[in-house]
């Protein structure tokens, strides 16, 4: 079955089995192994991703389900000048500990701020509650989403400053 | 290994999965069919991929008619200011189904039709009196959603009949639902019981009502006699107290993992009070506006009708 999709920016057309899941497409078909293979019932959340901007646990989305939409995975994120601001707070804050759940974290965030510049920790447990972490105990998560948050609302102000 | 078939209309689906009743099986969000492949409890060989038939995603309102198409987002729902207002059973049921990934993947459709007993959807939509539109090989047709259910996992649908939307009466300013659900966790658990419940005021009054229950029957239930028990009254603690022990006798929970049958017979007779409370408070807009009922139904002064 043949399968067109934007992943990361970059266009792909790929002959797929039928019923391969969008997890085992991203990892066995394309090597993007940021994406986690974890429970497979969509409970861990490891294998969070967008497509079109939305998280999704692309353990139970078929790859020829996605036909002709736009995926992004935590490979997608990193930008020229180095991790994007949700990843470098993962790390200065110490929110990842084993880090097989941080890929699905990161991305579960980065739909968050997409859509809530200014979440509360109550609004970022809600966010992350589809995405377990067995090391951390979450305050330094929660910790990092609160600073990358805060980063990204004094980078649009200063860039707003700029334009104005 | 499931082949998977793309249809292009309803038609085609429809005809696909007459064509191959034993070996098909519809796909829409795939939140629980690929579960289930998963975990061997069902083995399609075809899967019918209904996610991108379009118009049978979103909704309408139209009046006091809400028509949800089979393949709305729960995602959607929750999220919806105008459904916080007009139903708000429906959005306190969408907020608490699975996780952010679940519900942006999962279906209204893919919710009822999965038909598990402790489905967040059902009773949601029962208080709001709804109704199952069906496209089948022979034709179209409306069923109550009260009569869709048969038992854990079944549907009324046969071989090929699709669910396409589901109509639900949204109140006016004069009514107001509520859904509330017992978990042992705070999220990405199942209920271990849901109650929904609406209300219609009238003159200080009850003038009609609805509890739907799940988590406690084989299949999600409208508690019938749960009306009588309040219509006619301005829900006092002994009117709801009693609308409670209606809703506990009418049950019939199992024991598992998630309690015994005593304790959500408990729980029942409990969150029903609380649920009528909340859904009365909506009707006669002693409520913050859009605003969800609290975990569990309890807030400080709740019998008072002091709000938080």
């Amino acid at each position: 079955m043949k399968v067109e999709l934007t992943i990361n920016g970059d266009d792909y057309a790929c002959d797929v089995e039928p019923d391969l899941t969008l997890l085992s497409f991203l990892r066995d078909v394309l090597g993007l192994t940021g994406t986690k293979w974890g429970c497979l019932t969509g409970d861990c959340g490891a294998c969070t991703v967008l497509v079109e901007g939305e998280p999704v646990v692309s353990c139970l989305q078929l790859a020829c389900q996605v036909q002709g939409r736009e995926v992004t995975t935590v490979e997608g994120l990193e930008t020229a000048d180095g991790l994007d601001e949700v990843q470098a707070a993962f790390v200065s804050n110490g929110a990842s500990q084993c880090g097989f759940c941080t890929p699905g974290m990161v991305m579960s965030v980065e739909a968050l701020l997409r859509t809530n510049s200014s979440p509360d920790e109550a609004e970022i447990r809600e966010a992350l509650a589809g995405n377990l972490c067995r090391c951390t105990g979450y305050s330094k998560i929660v910790d990092a989403v609160l600073q990358a948050a805060a980063q990204r609302r004094s980078a649009a102000g200063s860039s707003a400053g700029n334009v104005s | 290994m499931a082949d998977v078939f793309i249809p292009g209309s309803i038609e085609e689906a429809v005809a696909f999965l007459a064509d191959h009743p034993a070996t098909a099986m519809p796909i829409a969000g795939g939140t629980d069919i690929l579960v289930d492949t998963r975990t061997g409890r069902s083995r399609p060989e075809r899967l019918v991929d209904l996610s991108g038939l379009r118009g049978f995603g979103g909704f309408e309102l139209d009046g006091e008619l809400l028509r949800l198409g089979a393949l709305t987002r729960i995602r959607s729902i929750e999220l919806d200011a105008e459904l916080a207002r007009r139903a708000a059973a429906l959005v306190e049921a969408a907020r608490v189904l699975g996780s952010v990934q679940i519900r942006t993947m999962a279906t209204v459709g893919g919710n009822l039709c999965h038909a598990t007993p402790s489905a967040e959807m059902p009773p949601a939509l029962l208080v709001h009196e709804a109704v199952a539109e069906i496209t089948g090989a022979s034709g179209r047709y409306s069923t109550p959603l009260a009569d869709f259910f048969v038992s854990p996992g079944r549907t009324i649908l046969a071989p090929g009949d699709l669910l396409t939307a589901v109509r639900a009466r949204v109140p006016s300013s004069t009514s107001g639902s509520c859904y509330l659900r017992q978990t042992v966790r705070w999220s990405m658990d199942l209920a271990g019981v849901g109650v929904a419940a609406s209300v219609h005021v009238k003159e200080g009054a009850v003038s009609k009502a609805s509890v739907a229950l799940s988590a406690v029957a084989p299949v999600p239930m409208v508690v019938a006699g749960a009306e009588d028990a309040v219509v006619g009254t301005d829900l006092g603690s002994d009117v709801l107290a009693e609308a409670g022990r209606r809703a506990a006798q009418a049950c019939a929970p199992i024991s598992d993992a998630r309690g015994t049958a005593d304790y959500r017979r408990e729980v029942v007779s409990v969150l029903v009070p609380r649920a009528l409370r909340i859904a009365w408070l909506r009707a006669t807009a002693s409520w913050p506006e859009g605003s969800p009922a609290p975990a569990n139904g309890v807030w400080t002064g709740m019998w008072t009708g002091e709000l938080r």
